[in-house]
């Protein structure tokens, strides 16, 4: 350094350090370090190279064996359904018909081979083998040969009728049965039979069961064109084509294409991916962390979304470097192995290629954001491996979930991260893409990616976490010293997680419950109150009193200005029809993305569901009704979602954020909770969520929304209760008649005067307000 | 140049409350080096994170040119080079690479970044290492190759935590040799150590610490006179001996 250096040359040039500072240097180092890495290149490169062989050589031993099946030995029999338009004696005697032929071709197979065999020892004894199957032809058209049905090789006869329930499809579909045919018999005097339609599943037994069915009419084909020809006199060279069309035999899979490749494939591809980017995001958060050099870089007049974007390109590289070189290998195992000859499936396509390349991106890029998350969380490696074990081995769910037969991109499947993107690969390979659904599945994946990203931000380098304490469980469960006007969030947050597990407990509970007679009924349905009391309400009580929080504060509990009563009730009443008609306006958008069937579908299925519900409600006291579906949801739900949740969250958030966060886990577990009804409910019950929240928030106190709530839950359910009475007077709409035109309109405009109310009246003060400096530190979370 | 107000911070581990600093406010002039000492869990390293905005302070604030730390955290970060214990050096890039990132980083050009390399190498001895990757550098080579990273901007502000830690005395003897031509360059520098003989002869004036509070601070002679001890050494074991209340727990 020379002495005559301006001083502060470089530090006083920092109005430019903006412009020159570029996040692609930043990335680029990143990269670097880890691609220097032996232990990512050995993610990158070696895996693919040592798993795709074996993978495919489990494969191979899975297809011989599969093949052995039906090369003679002591091989299981094929059970078959058959259904169509004849009864079963007219269907039997066709398919005894075939079965001649096909044990004619057996016998001249035979015969030839013992021929053959004589051909090679000519000294060996001469067998007169001059087509003794005359006779055999002639059996082929009588039932004179029929010693028991059915004749055909190693296979299993039932006849399902035409109407029956289950159907045919079903008993392939759920296993009975490995096989389907529906025939379509013609005249019995003309040529041809008839056509058949073979049904399989998309399992390799069945698979390959059709296939031996499919050779087994062939067989059939050619032994009725020889019988006719030399009926014809005519040599049995097939010197002319007559009728080949005896049986119109098309194999038709019940969905889509062979079952491993396609559905196995994409499962296979994203976890190598995810294999890939675990490495890289575990070291360069919690590996920088504990190296010591993370401090430096944060340090560094840089923001910290800057640095983190940069870890999460070059993340998202590595990923997807392993993506291509995890394809390239998969590719080449595939070819080498000739695995798509024997399973099918358009693998070999390069669009296909390119557009599978282009998911796992998409894919790549969700979940490394979604890595990064959690490793900015971690204090070291160590730490940040124990975190990620439980994600990987979790994410196998929606991914054997994606694998499982009948599963197709639309409704919930369309959003459900991973599921989504492995449906779609799985359609891409199959060449059945969907425009709508393949458009959500997409864009809710990089709206997921990008709510990762800013999770990560949010975690990545907060000084709470660079600088927590030792992470012990004593630390968690410890008490804290200072009393607290609100729960603290991880508090609330551990409520709302437990919430879950208790949902199935009482689900599960409640499901072995009897339920035939109205008392069995009415305890069933007192229970459910009782559950929602112990998990919405008991449980938070607890964890806020462990919090040292007092309930008054924490919850809301005060008085509330009576104008705020007074809109709840407006809302209270006036809601229901505008929620009805959303559900209404719900089904049509459901239709125009998922197309019309699906869309009757879902309406058949929800009326189907909602009748039974609602003939069991009309069994039990109203009494009962107004406990188990009014009052105790509704002061339970609002003791937790706007008095625990939306308080803890206004503390350190914005007013809007926390009532729309609120909301929108509000919405959620209404979904969850009753996943019939599911999609229909979400966006209602987070707009009511909001409104909840807006007037929780405004009256300082739950109670307006206790009242809004209840009313609310007991219109809906009396309307559904006294159905029957009411549909007797005449300006009532009947069953599934949508409610009328006047009623929404009044529904709107009550209820705007209510919105108008809570609006323009004056908040009470004493709900804590989001102040600018607080920050998460350590003390505050715990 | 730097003005600490009032600064504190509280943390809490569980039933714990641990006080990192309480309205600790010092001030360092060009041309000066602060000693800032203390037993460990003092609340050194709390300070320092503080001072450049990387923990955010319950109360009082730090100013740096002009930029208080709370609120412009970014301004501050560019006039200061920091070091810290855990010598942070990227195990896979070279000595020369990670100076010409952080050059980048804090908006030099690459010409800058060459001539800045050039000079710091020299100085600090980087030449025979600096091409080499940083994972096969011993701990006194990594340590100067952080020096070299923290002033690769030139900072009119210098923020050393430990930068002798696990040195040999040749190895600290060249980095506390360095800080005297930093000092003759006008920097301000605050200086964090455990050597307390080099820090007696490279600081100006000193502030010690003991469980987040500054207990004595000013020149050696004020320090002398405020406590009838002569040397430094002496003064921190009678700051230990003379209290029995639990240090701060490291975080």
């Amino acid at each position: 350094m020379s002495h005559n250096d301006p001083p502060n040359s470089y530090a006083q040039s920092k109005k430019s350090l903006r412009t020159r500072f570029r996040l692609s240097r930043l990335a680029q180092k990143e990269l670097k370090e880890t691609l220097r890495d032996r232990r990512t290149i050995v993610t990158l490169v070696l895996m693919p190279l040592l798993v795709y062989p074996t993978l495919s050589l489990i494969f191979k031993t899975f297809l011989l064996s599969n093949a052995a099946l039906f090369s003679g030995g002591e091989a299981p029999n094929i059970r078959v359904v058959y259904s169509g338009n004849a009864s079963k004696e007219e269907a039997d005697f066709v398919f005894l018909r075939i079965g001649e032929g096909i044990k004619f071709m057996d016998d001249k197979a035979a015969e030839k081979e013992g021929a053959l065999r004589q051909l090679d020892d000519p000294n060996g004894t001469e067998g007169s083998q001059s087509m003794g199957s005359g006779l055999r032809i002639n059996g082929f058209q009588t039932e004179e040969l029929s010693e028991g049905f059915p004749p055909w090789n190693r296979m299993i006869w039932q006849f399902i009728s035409e109407d029956a329930d289950p159907s045919l499809i079903d008993y392939v579909e759920s296993g009975e049965a490995d096989l389907g045919i529906i025939f379509e018999l013609n005249d019995p005097t003309g040529k041809k039979f008839g056509d058949f339609t073979v049904v399989s599943r998309q399992d390799a037994f069945s698979l390959a069961a059709a296939d031996h069915l499919a050779e087994q009419l062939e067989k059939a084909n050619l032994a009725d064109r020889e019988f006719r020809l030399r009926m014809a006199g005519i040599s049995t060279e097939p010197a002319v084509d007559v009728d080949r069309q005896l049986i119109g035999q098309t194999v038709e899979q019940t969905s889509s294409s062979a079952f491993p490749l396609a559905s196995l494939v994409p499962l296979i591809l994203v976890l190598m991916t995810i294999t890939g980017a675990v490495y890289p995001a575990i070291d360069l958060t919690a590996g920088e962390r504990e190296r010591g050099t993370l401090e430096t870089l944060m340090a560094a007049p840089i923001p910290r979304v800057g640095i983190l974007v940069a870890k999460f390109i070059a993340v998202l590289t590595v990923a997807i470097f392993t993506a291509l070189l995890n394809l390239i290998g998969m590719f080449v195992t595939i070819w080498v192995f000739q695995l798509d000859q024997q399973f099918g499936g358009g693998i070999f396509d390069f669009t296909v290629m390119v557009q599978i390349f282009l998911l796992l991106i998409l894919f790549g890029a969700f979940f490394s954001a979604l890595l990064l998350a959690v490793t900015s969380f971690a204090k070291s490696f160590k730490e940040a491996q124990v975190y990620l074990i439980p994600i990987i081995i979790l994410s196998l769910g929606p991914g054997l979930m994606a694998m499982a037969p009948g599963m197709s991109l639309d409704g919930v499947n369309a959003v459900v991260p991973m599921v989504n993107i492995l449906l779609l690969a799985r359609d891409v390979i199959n060449n059945e893409v969907i425009l709508v659904p393949s458009f959500v599945a997409v864009i809710s994946t990089l709206l997921y990616t990008y709510l990762a990203i800013c999770l990560a931000a949010r975690i990545f380098g907060s000084d709470s976490i660079l600088y927590s304490g030792d992470g012990s469980l004593a630390e968690m469960f410890q008490r804290p010293m200072r009393a607290n006007v609100v729960v603290p969030l991880m508090a609330t947050l551990f409520c709302l997680v437990m919430l879950f597990p208790l949902n199935f407990l009482s689900i599960g509970f409640l499901g072995r419950m009897p339920a035939e007679t109205t008392a069995e009924l009415s305890l069933r349905y007192l229970m459910m109150g009782l559950f929602t009391f112990l998990a919405f309400m008991v449980l938070p009580a607890l964890v806020a009193r462990h919090q040292h929080t007092r309930l008054m504060s924490g919850f809301g509990l005060r008085r509330p200005r009576v104008v705020f009563l007074l809109a709840a009730v407006l809302l209270g009443i006036s809601l229901w029809p505008l929620v009805m008609t959303m559900i209404d306006g719900w089904h049509v958008v459901y239709g125009f993305l998922f197309g019309s069937e699906k869309q009757d579908q879902w309406h058949a299925k929800l009326i189907e569901t909602t009748s039974e519900q609602v003939a069991r409600i009309r069994m039990v006291s109203p009494l009962v009704i107004v406990f188990a579906f009014s009052v105790i949801p509704a002061f339970c739900e609002e003791w937790f979602f706007r008095g625990m949740l939306l308080r803890s969250l206004l503390k350190w958030n914005s007013v809007w954020k926390s009532i729309l966060i609120s909301a929108m886990v509000f919405g959620s577990f209404h979904v969850l909770s009753n996943s019939v009804i599911a999609l229909d409910r979400l966006l209602p019950s987070t707009l009511i969520g909001v409104m909840l929240g807006y007037l929780a928030y405004k009256s300082d106190s739950i109670w307006p929304g206790v009242i809004l709530h209840s009313l609310n839950n007991g219109i809906v359910v009396f309307l559904a209760y006294y159905q029957p009475t009411l549909s007797s007077y005449a300006w009532f709409p009947g069953e599934e008649e949508s409610i009328p035109r006047l009623w929404v309109v009044a529904g709107f405009v009550v209820a705007a005067t209510g919105i108008i109310l809570v609006r323009y009246s004056m908040r009470a003060s004493a709900l804590p307000e989001n102040s600018s400096n607080a920050t998460l530190t350590s003390g505050d979370v715990l | 140049m730097i003005s600490i107000h009032n600064l504190s911070k509280t943390f809490y581990a569980g039933r714990r409350e641990i006080r990192a600093a309480q309205n600790v406010s010092f001030e360092v002039a060009p041309g000066e080096v602060f000693g800032l000492l203390g037993p460990n869990g003092a609340g050194k390293t709390t300070m320092m994170r503080m001072i450049l905005g990387l923990l955010k302070p319950d109360q009082g604030y730090a100013e740096i040119a002009g930029h208080r730390s709370d609120r412009q955290p970014d301004e501050v970060k560019r006039q200061v080079g920091f070091v810290s214990a855990a010598a942070g050096v990227y195990q896979w890039l070279t000595g020369r690479e990670m100076l010409g990132f952080f050059g980048e980083i804090y908006g030099l050009s690459e010409s800058d970044v060459e001539v800045r390399v050039k000079e710091l190498s020299s100085i600090l001895d980087l030449a025979d290492f600096i091409d080499q990757g940083c994972a096969t550098l011993s701990t006194g080579q990594k340590q100067r190759l952080s020096l070299a990273r923290a002033l690769i901007h030139d900072p009119p502000v210098m923020i050393l935590d430990e930068p002798t830690l696990g040195l040999d005395v040749i190895g600290s003897q060249v980095i506390f040799n360095y800080i005297d031509i930093l000092r003759e360059r006008e920097k301000s520098i605050i200086l964090c150590t455990h050597r307390l003989e080099q820090a007696q002869r490279v600081c100006n004036r000193f502030g010690l610490m003991h469980r987040g509070r500054k207990v004595l601070s000013g020149s050696l002679e004020d320090l002398q006179k405020q406590t009838g001890r002569s040397d430094l050494v002496e003064m921190f074991i009678d700051l230990i001996e003379n209290s029995n209340v639990a240090p701060v727990q490291q975080v």
